[in-house]
């Protein structure tokens, strides 16, 4: 089920690697017990194989140096470099003409990277963990926005940097592209495996939202009214699938199950704000100022 | 006339070479072998390399800060050299020129050298394109 997931994730990443670096002939990455996880379209698996044995082989008389991290064969017209990174082994073979430090910082970031994101986007899926903490969620949601956001930095910087820094710039724009396929990838086989399974969705995120009293004079008493941002996230988050309450839960414990509808107000836009009726600031023993944990009932 | 009689001066010189061939290959082997196990003893005085093993057709020549690894690290260079030559094949690498083995507390560096395996144990830190090169040299 993992391997599932890596491979449509780094199956991207590694076209995406080759695509920037034509000179990248060969590029696949295989796990500890040999299996191979993903590869190019070029490499035929025969080969695959008997690489991945011939490297087995030196990996088993290399206890000495303390296990192997790395090998690098130099020949008169190419290079081939099968290097640990994560749990898994990448396997690039480039020509001699190639600039090594470009496609090794090239892929010593982007593979972690991948895997990170694999790790943190479908914990559920791939562990089979017990449901996540909120901190974590909070993760999730920072490494899907990082690598989107971090290229448009670079956009802007584009017209002061100099023609040496060229091959950063592609790498963000690589990272970016590989970040996009890999959350689309990710969803793909999310959805295959609720169809094939009737697996659950993705555990519902916990956001924390200070607390900004509604007023007393407001209409409904059972509604609170959440920042527009978090909302945009559970719809970008559930897609189609209808959500009509959140549950909340005090920092003394206490829970309640309400509807919610967007912030009005536009001060409070955008500030990780909740507007909670009088009535359920009550029954929840919390007050303006204080912080609660907002999630969204998925059913 | 004269054409000929250099032809035939020509004819018994390569006779002559042909026959001593094997001799004088055989000396120069020895004194490059003799010169690059001198090469790199110099080179084990450095306290980050840590060893090397040069093998010829017949013999070899070994030199560790640690004799006791010394099975070990014949098994990985000889493993090292035997795979690599098959990547190398498999990938269309071209003529053999090295292997650099990357463990967590070292490196080897494995390459042919006119006919001698040189196989070199370092610290992690070593920079092994400066050591390949000075040897080369």
């Amino acid at each position: 089920m993992s391997n599932q997931v890596y491979a449509l994730a780094l199956d991207n990443t590694l076209r995406e690697i080759k695509n920037v670096c034509p000179d990248v002939t060969s590029i696949f990455v295989f796990e500890e017990n040999s299996k191979t996880i993903a590869k190019d379209d070029d490499t035929p698996q025969e080969t695959i194989n008997k690489t991945v044995e011939a490297f087995q082989a030196i990996k088993s008389k290399a206890e000495t140096s303390g296990g192997l991290e790395a090998v690098t064969i130099q020949g008169s017209e190419g290079r081939v470099n099968i290097a640990s990174i994560n749990n898994f082994y990448l396997a690039t073979v480039t020509s001699r003409e190639t600039d090594e430090k470009f496609v090794n910082s090239l892929t010593r970031i982007l593979i972690p990277t991948v895997v990170k994101l694999v790790d943190q986007i479908q914990p559920a899926i791939i562990r089979n963990d017990e449901p996540t903490m909120a901190a974590e969620l909070e993760l999730v949601e920072e490494s899907i926005q990082e690598p989107m956001q971090e290229p448009v930095e670079y956009a802007y910087q584009e017209e002061t940097v100099e023609d040496s820094e060229q091959p950063e710039e592609e790498m963000q724009a690589v990272e970016e592209t590989v970040a996009e396929e890999l959350i689309e990838s990710v969803h793909e086989a999310q959805d295959e495996n609720v169809e094939e399974n009737g697996l659950v969705l993705p555990e519902p995120p916990v956001t924390q939202v200070i607390v900004e009293s509604l007023g007393r004079l407001q209409f409904k008493s059972d509604t609170v009214r959440i920042d527009n941002s978090i909302i945009e996230q559970w719809k970008d988050l559930y897609g189609d699938r209808i959500i009509e309450e959140v549950e909340l839960d005090a920092l003394n414990g206490k829970t309640i199950r309400c509807k919610f509808s967007p912030v009005k107000d536009s001060k409070y836009q955008g500030k990780g704000v909740i507007q909670i009726p009088d009535k359920i600031q009550v029954a929840m023993e919390t007050s303006r100022g204080k912080l609660v944990m907002v999630k969204p009932v998925v059913e | 006339m004269a054409k000929k009689k250099k032809s035939m001066s020509e004819t018994v010189d390569t006779v002559f070479a042909e026959e001593s061939a094997p001799i004088v290959e055989a000396l120069e082997e020895k004194q490059v072998s003799q010169d690059l196990a001198t090469c790199l003893s110099k080179m084990c005085e450095r306290p980050e390399v840590l060893g090397f093993i040069l093998r010829d057709a017949t013999t070899a020549t070994i030199n560790l800060k640690e004799p006791e690894k010394i099975v070990d690290y014949a098994l990985l260079t000889s493993q090292a050299m035997e795979s690599s030559q098959e990547i190398s094949q498999m990938f269309n690498l071209g003529d053999f020129e090295s292997t650099l083995i990357e463990g967590k507390n070292m490196k080897t560096l494995c390459f042919v050298l006119d006919e001698n395996r040189v196989n070199i144990f370092m610290e992690k830190d070593v920079d092994h394109a400066d050591i390949l090169n000075s040897v080369r040299q």
